[in-house]
């Protein structure tokens, strides 16, 4: 599903600095994985390079078979419109959409109609636990359920990859372990592949398998 | 933590935002300088007006003035022997006809012996001898130096005026002391004045020193009781006064624009701080966590508003300094109007009231920043933490009755009257309209983004919800479109109905072929009786018309109002004068007819039907107010009459111009120049088609409100800048929402549609709401402001394509800025703009 | 200040003269000449109040032929110009207090009549009534309003009235005097009102031409003598400094009347004052050699400068004096003294 083959990428501002080195991985359809390091490892950097949103120094990644390093900016959106849900630790929901509306945005700009989109948010918003809640605007909402509503847009339109980022950092540890459980349900649910980039041992420990990423590259943890 | 670090943290460092800063000031710096520079200019005109009446009556305690065409001199003795008099000073003022020329040159005729003795006249004729044996010669004229400079004259130069259609030769003896005569003018002997200028038995006014004790008032009233119709006694310093109130109306335009720009300049301020508080409404919230008072906040929002206008003012009234200097320096006291005449440049003296406007244009910048000041130091922190919290802080905006009761308020104040015959109502209706839109923004950008139906594309979608959902920050952009357009929009309706209002007029009031005049505005120079008939037997000429013009004082204290006489009787009048009113029938028994412009309607509350008395030739005469028609030519106001009439009550058969209708066939330019030729020293007259007379007075119209154009340019420039800075600063403080949109699919393409999108919604609702607004405004301004400060009425006649032209130009300005702000925004990587938090 | 009307007199040495001799009638030539172009009436004398108080006074109304505008049909037009001075000497303040006055005739304001004295600017007035003169004449520092009884006849200065003053025959005025007038009346100045009494001379002169081309001012004395006589002296100063012309009359009490040639009269001076404000010398004190008359003329104060510049455009020195003779007073009049300031030729 995603292949990740001897990625590297540098910074060279402010100083000239190798962040990844040599990352190879491999997800496979409805496969959820956890990747794990210090703060400024290059978690993030690794997330956005798969997400097409940096360019890496050299290596390949394929999503699907299709290699995303060295398309131009249209195609790699497209592939992020349709083949990708992300979830932010700050969730990034449009706060003057409803729930609804903010969790059809990606089935809006994947031009699905309306009656499909409006029958979709519905069976998602049943599956999140906020059924009936679609009209509310999301500022009403607690954090838990903010995240909820985001990982709901994130999955909208059955993205083959799910990109995580800390999704679970402004949560209390309840909140938190129910919106784990509802990610890594959703990801199975979906066939997707996903990948859930944290600190924490306790979200870590939800996925199938974790991986630590460090300066020599990306190793899993029981190698580790 | 000191009270500058707190004000760091409060308002951010000014490098945060220097465009919108810059733009407040400018706003503010600009109302004020059009305030000072106004203010400038007028108390130069009047301060070199009433330095001339000091001139010229020195220290009377009195001057008893009669109509512009004089007063019996026989007045002269009889307040001379007055016991109460100490002494009386008469004076003769020709404004004399240059040949050639269409400028006049003002001559006082005066009794050397009582005039030196009310002021130090300390004419010299140049080896230090007094002048008096000179001044006695009726050759001789002594000229201020600006007079003889600018018409090239050296004392001991032959100098030819005009009298009638003749010349009179005068020789320059001597230059008035420069000190004391700055303006155009000229002096010589009252007797030889008369007898040269054709005024033997006349006299314009006399200067009066009271005994010891006399009290002022008391005299003047028992005086007045016994002065003859058209004649008053005043105070001279009331003479400076009337020829301020005469441009005071001229003023009220320039005024406005002072005002939109002092309002745009608030109106940015307010933005600036708005944008500011939202921004860093966290920061704030912290701040009032960690132990600042809510007092202590609000203070500081203030001041950082007044520090704005501090800045603002100070820049402002250098610029106003400025623009005054070089104002007068290049288009005279008046900047072009035409009000005062024979001023020449003054030199500005530093006036204390400058503090006004200092602390007007502080005042301007704390009420914008007010509302924003008192918003944030009322939110409680705990809630300004949360996420999504900025959209709780503008949602109050949306209550709507403040806004409509400022609305009905300034409805209700449009009827009353003026203030000091200043339209002062008409000023605050139009501010409180202003405010009251702007507070109805929020309501209204959420009701009407709401009715957009639902849209396919998404950046369009978003676009519509964004606005429907957040329409505070909607509402701020919109606000600066909506003062700073609707301003535009009114100045606009209201210059294009006056401009089309004229010349409606112009060929309403110019029917006839042919015109010619002696002189414009001149008592000296005239149209005799012979030459009336040369000019009626010349050959071409099937009627002529000939018109007397002179003034008649209605009221002490007052600005005189004209008096033309004309053949009327028997004629069409609707085809002769642009008639707004006309009475009923006249019953025989009635007074005869008299048509008063608008002005005197208005000035003097006089009624179709109503019988009036009018002082002329000396005595009061009754008529009966036959009609009301529209003068723009004479904004104290004209009354017609028949010249028989005239004539039989004062003798006078001269006229100062004619109306000419040709045979059919005949061209215009062969009569004039037939006329040239049979009228001796045709060659200083004017002769004009009505064409050019429409043309000329076309092109006096453009350049005097030339300078409103451009200055009302600037204003809406400044705000429009205010509206781009606005949507760059709602750009930035979106960053992350667009980091989001990258994510989740969307193109740079897509999100910066979005965002112009928006910003095109934004401008187009405001500019729907601007040219309502501003179509109200303009009303109030027609029927209102102009009524009050001019008194004329003018038709509705909204310039279409300029107002279609400026909302598109507006609303595609004001996209372009947003999509260039979205990009800008952009260009920061989505990577690092989700990750911002706040 | 009678001849030292600078610019009037240039006017009047300007134009051709239209001399007309023809001797003086009285009462008739007591009124205005508006034909001749200068004319004056110019009253001086001594004023003694209650307590003792010496004042002098001096007021003169002039009357000017203007030619220029006499074509003018403006009842503006300055045909006649009218101008007066008035000045008191008071001891106790040590200078003249003196204001001046001119206009032009007409509207009743200021004029000269014909046929008897009646001149006035304003509330200035000069008028005969009855047998006498009324004079008032409130000033800016003072105010005068005197009687004046004649005691003798009209004094007429050459024969038929006609008083030459220089040695072409057309130099000359028509010019005679009322010596040993009765003044009663009252003075006000400094808030105090003085009833007073005096003896006064009254000049009236009238010509169509005065000095001759190169004369610069003149000195000139009317007294009263204790002994009842009047006595009239002046002389022409010519430009190098020597003597133009000189003359006068001498009316003994018994009415014995001498007309006295240039050579009879010798004016020395003896004493000279220097003014403060503009540094003009003026000889005060001088004897007088006339005739078999020999005496002293001693001023009442040394500062009796009259400061005209304002109507008649010239400073001159004319005040109250005592006459002389062998330290014992025989009489009291005015002394005028022109030219000294500048020449009045200008």
């Amino acid at each position: 599903m995603l292949s990740i083959r001897n990625l590297g990428k540098s910074f060279l501002c402010p100083e000239s600095r190798e962040v990844l080195h040599d990352v190879s991985l491999e997800v496979a359809r409805g496969e959820y994985i956890a990747i794990m390091g210090e703060s400024g490892i290059g978690k993030s950097t690794l997330l956005n390079l798969i997400a097409g949103l940096e360019m890496p120094d050299h290596g390949s990644i394929r999503l699907d078979g299709c290699e995303l390093v060295g398309l131009d900016d249209n195609r790699l959106t497209r592939l992020r419109r349709q083949k990708m849900g992300f979830v932010f630790q700050a969730f990034h929901l449009l706060p003057y959409l409803t729930v609804s509306q903010n969790i059809a945005l990606p089935l809006a700009l994947n031009d699905v109609s309306e009656r499909d989109a409006s029958e979709r948010v519905s069976s998602l918003l049943a599956s999140i636990g906020l059924a009936g809640r679609g009209g509310s605007p999301v500022r009403e909402l607690s954090g838990g359920e903010m995240q909820r509503v985001a990982i709901a847009r994130a999955l909208a339109h059955r993205p083959q990859l799910i990109l995580a980022d800390e999704p679970t950092g402004n949560l209390d540890p309840v909140s938190a372990s129910h919106v784990q459980a509802l990610l890594r349900d959703q990801v199975r649910q979906g066939n997707a592949a996903g990948i859930l980039v944290t600190h924490s041992p306790a979200a870590a420990a939800t996925t199938d398998r974790i991986y630590v990423l460090n300066p020599e590259g990306l190793f899993p943890r029981d190698a580790a | 933590m000191n009270r500058l670090a707190i004000m760091k943290a409060v308002t951010g460092p000014v490098g945060d935002h220097p465009g919108r800063i810059f733009m407040s000031l400018l706003g503010i710096a600009l109302g004020v300088a059009l305030g000072v520079s106004i203010h400038l200019v007028n108390r130069a005109a009047v301060g070199e007006f009433s330095q001339a009446v000091r001139n010229v009556s020195g220290q009377a305690d009195l001057t008893v003035q009669g109509p512009a065409t004089g007063m019996n001199e026989a007045i002269y003795p009889y307040l001379a022997n007055m016991p109460e008099v100490a002494l009386a000073s008469p004076v003769l003022e020709v404004e004399a006809k240059l040949p050639g020329r269409s400028e006049t040159l003002r001559l006082l005729g005066v009794d050397i012996f009582r005039a030196s003795r009310l002021l130090p006249l300390a004419i010299e004729n140049g080896d230090g001898n007094p002048a008096a044996a000179s001044m006695l010669d009726p050759q001789a004229v002594f000229l201020s130096a600006s007079a003889a400079q600018w018409l090239g004259v050296r004392p001991g130069d032959n100098l030819t005026l005009q009298a009638g259609l003749a010349p009179v030769q005068l020789r320059l003896a001597g230059i008035l002391p420069q000190e004391s005569y700055r303006q155009r003018l000229g002096v010589m002997d009252i007797g030889a004045a008369q007898w040269r200028f054709l005024s033997l038995g006349r006299i314009s006014r006399v200067d009066l020193r009271l005994g010891n004790g006399v009290p002022v008032d008391t005299f003047r009233r028992k005086l007045a009781a016994s002065l003859p119709p058209g004649v008053e006694a005043i105070k001279p310093a009331a003479a400076g006064e009337r020829a301020a109130s005469l441009s005071r109306a001229y003023r009220v335009n320039l005024n406005v624009l002072a005002m939109v720009a002092l309002f745009t300049g608030a109106f940015l301020v307010f933005t600036t701080q708005a944008m500011t508080v939202l921004r860093r409404r966290a920061q704030i919230a912290l701040l009032r966590v960690l132990g600042v008072t809510r007092s202590t906040l609000s203070w500081l929002l203030l001041a950082q508003g007044a520090a704005i206008g501090a800045v603002g003012a100070a820049l402002g009234i250098v610029l106003g300094y400025l623009v005054a200097f070089h104002g007068l320096r290049h288009f005279g006291a008046d900047l072009g109007g035409g009000y005062f005449h024979n001023v020449a440049q003054a030199t500005i003296a530093a006036p204390g009231s400058l503090a006004v406007f200092f602390a007007l244009g502080i005042c301007a910048a704390m009420l914008g920043a007010l509302a924003p000041a008192i918003e944030s130091a009322r939110t409680p922190p705990a809630q300004a933490l949360k996420p999504g919290d900025r959209e709780r802080a503008l949602a109050r905006a949306g209550i709507t009755w403040p806004g409509l009761a400022l609305l009905v308020l300034g409805a209700a104040l449009t009827p009353l009257p003026p203030v000091a015959g200043l339209p002062l109502f008409g000023y605050l209706s139009i501010a409180l309209m202003l405010l009251g839109t702007v507070l109805l923004m929020p309501a209204l950008a959420a009701r009407s983004f709401g009715w957009l139906p639902a849209f396919r594309s998404v950046p369009l979608q978003i676009a519509r919800a964004q606005l429907h959902g957040a329409p505070g920050r909607a509402a701020i952009s919109m606000g600066a479109i909506v003062v700073s357009f609707s301003l535009m929009v009114a100045m606009a309706i209201m210059v294009g109905s006056f401009r089309h209002s004229v010349e409606h007029w112009l060929e309403e009031i110019l029917p006839a072929d042919l015109y010619l005049r002696a002189a414009q505005r001149v008592e000296t120079a005239f149209i005799n009786p012979e030459t009336q008939t040369l000019i009626r037997q010349t050959p071409g000429i099937r009627q002529a018309d000939f018109l007397r013009s002179s003034d008649l004082l209605l009221r002490p204290g007052a600005a005189p109002v004209t008096l033309i006489a004309r053949p009327l009787m028997g004629r069409t009048i609707s085809e002769i004068l642009p008639l707004t009113e006309t009475g009923a029938a006249r019953v025989s028994g009635d007074p005869p007819p008299a048509w008063i412009s608008e002005a005197v309607a208005d000035l003097y509350g006089y009624r179709t039907g109503q019988r009036i008395e009018l002082p002329i030739g000396g005595a009061q005469v009754e008529f009966t107010v036959a009609g009301i028609w529209r003068d723009y030519a004479r904004q104290s106001g004209a009354i017609a009459i028949d010249r028989a009439l005239y004539i039989q009550l004062t003798a006078d058969w001269r006229a100062d111009s004619a109306a000419l209708w040709l045979e059919s066939g005949i061209s215009a330019d062969a009569v004039t120049a037939l006329l040239r030729e049979r009228i001796p020293n045709g060659a200083w007259l004017d002769i004009a088609q009505p064409g050019k007379i429409r043309a000329i007075s076309l092109e006096i119209f453009d350049r005097s409100f030339a300078v409103t154009y451009i200055l009302e340019a600037v204003a809406v420039l400044i705000g429009l800048l205010g509206v781009s800075s606005s949507f760059g600063s709602e750009a930035l403080a979106r960053r992350n929402e667009f980091g989001m949109l990258r994510h989740i699919g969307m193109s740079r393409r897509q999100i910066g549609a979005m965002f112009g999108l928006e910003g095109a919604m934004i401008s187009t609702l405001g500019a729907l709401v601007g040219l309502l607004l501003g179509w109200l405004i303009a009303l109030i301004l027609i029927l209102v402001v102009n009524r009050q400060s001019f008194h004329w009425s003018m038709e509705l006649y909204p310039p279409w394509q300029l107002l279609f032209g400026l909302s598109a130009s507006l609303i595609l300005a004001a996209s372009f800025t947003a999509v260039l702000a979205g990009r800008h925004a952009m260009s920061c990587d989505p990577v690092h703009a989700v990750r911002e938090d706040w | 200040m009678r001849r030292a009307l600078s610019w009037l007199v240039i006017l009047a040495m300007l134009w051709p003269r239209t001399f007309v001799q023809a001797e003086i009638v009285l009462p008739h030539d007591a009124g205005s000449h508006p034909d001749l172009r200068t004319e004056w009436w110019y009253v001086t004398g001594w004023l003694h109040a209650e307590d003792g108080r010496n004042f002098g006074f001096q007021i003169t109304f002039f009357r000017s032929r203007n030619e220029e505008s006499a074509e003018n049909p403006s009842r503006f037009a300055p045909h006649q110009i009218i101008l007066a001075h008035a000045a008191i000497s008071d001891p106790s303040i040590g200078r003249l207090l003196g204001d001046q006055r001119a206009a032009r005739a007409g509207f009743g304001l200021a004029e000269a009549l014909e046929g008897k004295t009646d001149v006035w600017i304003d509330n200035w007035s000069l008028r005969q009534s009855g047998d006498g003169y009324t004079l008032s004449l409130p000033a800016r520092d003072f105010r005068l309003a005197l009687d004046f009884k004649p005691a003798q006849t009209p004094l007429l200065h050459g024969p038929g009235g006609l008083s030459r003053k220089g040695a072409g025959a057309d130099a000359s005025s028509h010019y005679y005097s009322l010596p040993q007038l009765a003044a009663s009346g009252t003075l006000t100045h400094q808030d105090n009102s003085f009833s007073v009494t005096g003896t006064a001379w009254l000049d009236h002169e009238w010509s169509d031409s005065y000095l001759e081309q190169d004369a610069v001012g003149w000195d000139w004395t009317g007294l009263n003598l204790a002994d009842g006589g009047a006595l009239m002296l002046f002389r022409i100063r010519a430009r190098n400094g020597s003597v133009r012309w000189a003359g006068g009359t001498y009316r003994k009490p018994d009415g014995t009347l001498t007309w006295f040639k240039p050579v009879d009269i010798r004016f020395t001076p003896l004493r000279h004052w220097r003014s403060p404000r503009n540094g003009t010398r003026y000889p005060v004190a001088w004897r007088i050699n006339a005739g078999t008359l020999e005496f002293e003329l001693e001023p009442m104060m040394d500062d009796q400068e009259n400061d005209a510049r304002a109507t008649t455009g010239t400073i001159y020195w004319e005040g109250a004096v005592r006459a002389m003779e062998a330290g014992q007073e025989i009489g009291r009049g005015y002394l005028e003294l022109t030219g000294y300031w500048r020449p009045l030729q200008l």
